[in-house]
């Protein structure tokens, strides 16, 4: 990637330059800056309230911000809306469509919007109709789907859309199990053709399934962005690596271990060595040879990853889901 | 597809809307065509002149002005479905959207009344069927404009009972004061001058009186009577417009309108 200055297109599908929103008193985002690579899946992750459709809504210009401002494809979402929407397209938190239409006379309105092609139009919409298996209640009107057949109709616009940049807030709350691996890989297909994507979701699982980059947003504030594997590993010691041995844990080998870094413990039983350590493929090796020169036998070895959710409580304080 | 096609497309899925609530409009045609049969048989023996030519063009304006006032409830559902967002991120600059319910509106309105139109034609036999059609985008303008002003109603009611409120008291005001259903001589009996003035200027008035006097009764189109109709429905179609474009904007910068 080259950097350029002197023309005013950015190096970002998405790009937030201190951009604020304020409803009243609520301040809903404050001074974010935020950057989407272009065809990447960045995933939005944070819990309610946190300004992920605040977000989403100012991107896609239904929203004006308070301050500060975005940037899509290079487009700017305050002075150039018209053209931002041209090349994006958003499924909505809460779906929105016409009451008394069918989902596919809603679809094909959608189509006719972006200029999808006439002829390809309708085979496009009959298949992503039946991959999201809506199908079965395509003479239903939109009034009478219920909440999950909504949202995916919702996602089934911007399948058909195909845009630059797809949005998606929380696309599969109210979706049944297997309609979320249905959309998770219809979302991940769409990236393969070429769009950047969005997804906003409180749901650790999806942003597991999807992200190429997390982005924890908290009270209108970026917290932190970055792949998830290194999320995971800025949590010092957040790996656990538990080894099990056939005898009690020799005394030497726990001294020659603390001398490496790490900490560890001893279970009652005394023969169960747990490391909490920062990156558990640096240390299983180390644990393993070191045992070996001792002339301990290992019996068992566990290694436990922190989830994603502990490094959401890692990041913010706080848990995404209550287990306590 | 360009901007205005994008454009039309919206008006004419808003306006489908208007057929696919058929039973209201059933409701309301035959309540007209009733009133047209009942009122004006009955009335007949009791009134000097022969009132069922009178009524008749007076009833197809209502019927227009029930069209075009049901902008106004098609806005307001669209805000309370959320379906307002979602155009809002369409390829289309927010002064098309307007652009789009207003001839929406309009389109409902001519329509509606070019129905009842030729449901009274076969009562009355016309003396003017070309005056009827040189009529007709006048009353298109006309009923933009009555869209207009349910546009506007729309964007100051918070609830849907009190769009109805709104309406139905516009519709007792324009239809009282009026020359719809009793003529500007009547009027002048019981009522002050300023108020009979303002019954012959009002909209619907003059609409009625057009089609009275030019197609049912074949005198000549006068372009006073065209440019009064043109100059009294353009101020209301742009209040509904300004109404609908600040509704948009209320929604961009507090979240909801
Ligand atoms: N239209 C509005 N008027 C006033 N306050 C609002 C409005 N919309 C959102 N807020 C407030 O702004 C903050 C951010 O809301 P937002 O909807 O962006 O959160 P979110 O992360 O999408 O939450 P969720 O997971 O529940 O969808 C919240 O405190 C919310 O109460
Ligand atoms: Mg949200």
């Amino acid at each position: 990637m080259t950097h350029s200055q002197a023309h005013d297109l950015s190096l970002y599908a998405v790009e937030t330059i201190s951009l604020s929103k304020r409803y009243g008193k609520t301040d809903a985002l404050r001074e974010l800056n935020f950057t989407v690579d272009e065809g990447e899946i960045m995933v939005i992750l944070g819990p309610n309230g946190s300004g992920k459709t605040t977000l989403l809504m100012t991107l896609c210009t239904i929203l004006k911000p308070s301050s500060g401002t975005a940037k899509v494809m290079g487009i700017d979402v305050v002075k150039d809306g018209t053209k931002v929407r041209e090349v994006m397209g958003i499924a909505f938190q809460e779906a929105r469509g016409f009451w008394r239409h069918k989902p596919s006379s809603i679809l094909k309105f959608h189509a006719s919007m972006f200029d999808i092609d006439p002829v390809k139009r309708q085979d496009l919409i009959e298949q992503t109709m039946k991959d999201l298996e809506l199908w079965e209640s395509r003479d239903k009107l939109f009034m009478h789907l219920s909440g999950g057949q909504a949202k995916r109709l919702e996602t089934a616009k911007i399948l058909v859309q195909r845009p630059k940049l797809a949005i998606f807030d929380e696309p599969t709350s109210q979706v049944d199990l297997r309609g979320k691996r249905k959309i998770w890989d219809k979302i991940l297909e769409l990236r393969k053709q070429g769009s950047t994507i969005i997804v906003a979701t409180n749901e650790v699982r999806e942003a597991e399934y999807l992200a190429d980059r997390v982005t924890i947003l908290y009270g209108g504030r970026l917290i932190v962005r970055d792949s998830i594997p290194k999320l995971k590993d800025a949590i010092a010691g957040g790996d656990v690596v538990e080894v099990g041995f056939e005898d009690p844990v020799p005394g030497k080998l726990l001294e020659g271990l603390k001398t490496l870094g790490g900490t560890f413990t001893v279970s009652p039983g005394g023969d169960q060595l747990r490391a909490n350590v920062s990156k558990a493929e640096d240390w299983v090796p180390r644990m393993t040879s070191a045992s070996y020169n001792m002339g301990a036998k290992i019996s068992t070895i566990k290694i436990t990853e922190p989830s994603l959710d502990d490094v959401f409580l890692h990041f913010t304080g706080k848990g995404l889901v209550d287990n306590q | 597809m360009s901007e205005f096609s994008r454009l039309v497309h919206i008006a004419r899925t808003d306006f489908s809307y208007f057929f696919r609530t058929k039973w209201l409009m059933a409701i309301l045609i035959s309540l007209n065509v009733s009133d047209m049969l009942v009122t004006g048989l009955v009335y007949k023996g009791l009134v000097g002149f022969d009132y069922f030519r009178f009524l008749v063009p007076g009833i197809v304006v209502m019927g227009l002005f029930s069209a075009a006032t049901d902008t106004g409830r098609r806005i307001w559902l669209a805000l309370r479905e959320g379906v307002v967002q979602y155009y809002m991120t369409l390829p289309v600059r927010t002064s098309g959207l307007v652009a789009a319910y207003i001839i929406s509106g309009g389109l409902g309105g001519i329509v509606y009344s070019g129905l009842l139109l030729i449901i009274a034609f076969v009562a009355i036999p016309p003396q003017g069927i070309l005056n009827a059609i040189l009529l007709l985008p006048f009353l298109f303008i006309l009923a933009t404009g009555i869209a207009g002003l349910a546009a506007f109603f729309a964007s100051i009611s918070r609830v849907g009972e009190i769009y109805w409120v709104y309406a139905q008291a516009l519709q007792v005001s324009l239809v009282t004061i009026s020359t719809i259903f009793y003529p500007a001589s009547t009027i002048s009996q019981y009522l002050p001058a300023p108020i009979v003035t303002i019954a012959e200027y009002n909209p619907l008035s003059l609409a009625a009186g057009a089609l009275r006097d030019s197609a049912f009764g074949g005198s000549a189109l006068s372009t006073g009577v065209v440019s009064n109709l043109l100059m009294v429905s353009l101020p209301l179609a742009g209040i509904g417009a300004l109404a609908y474009w600040i509704i948009l904007r209320t929604i961009r910068v507090r979240g909801k309108p």
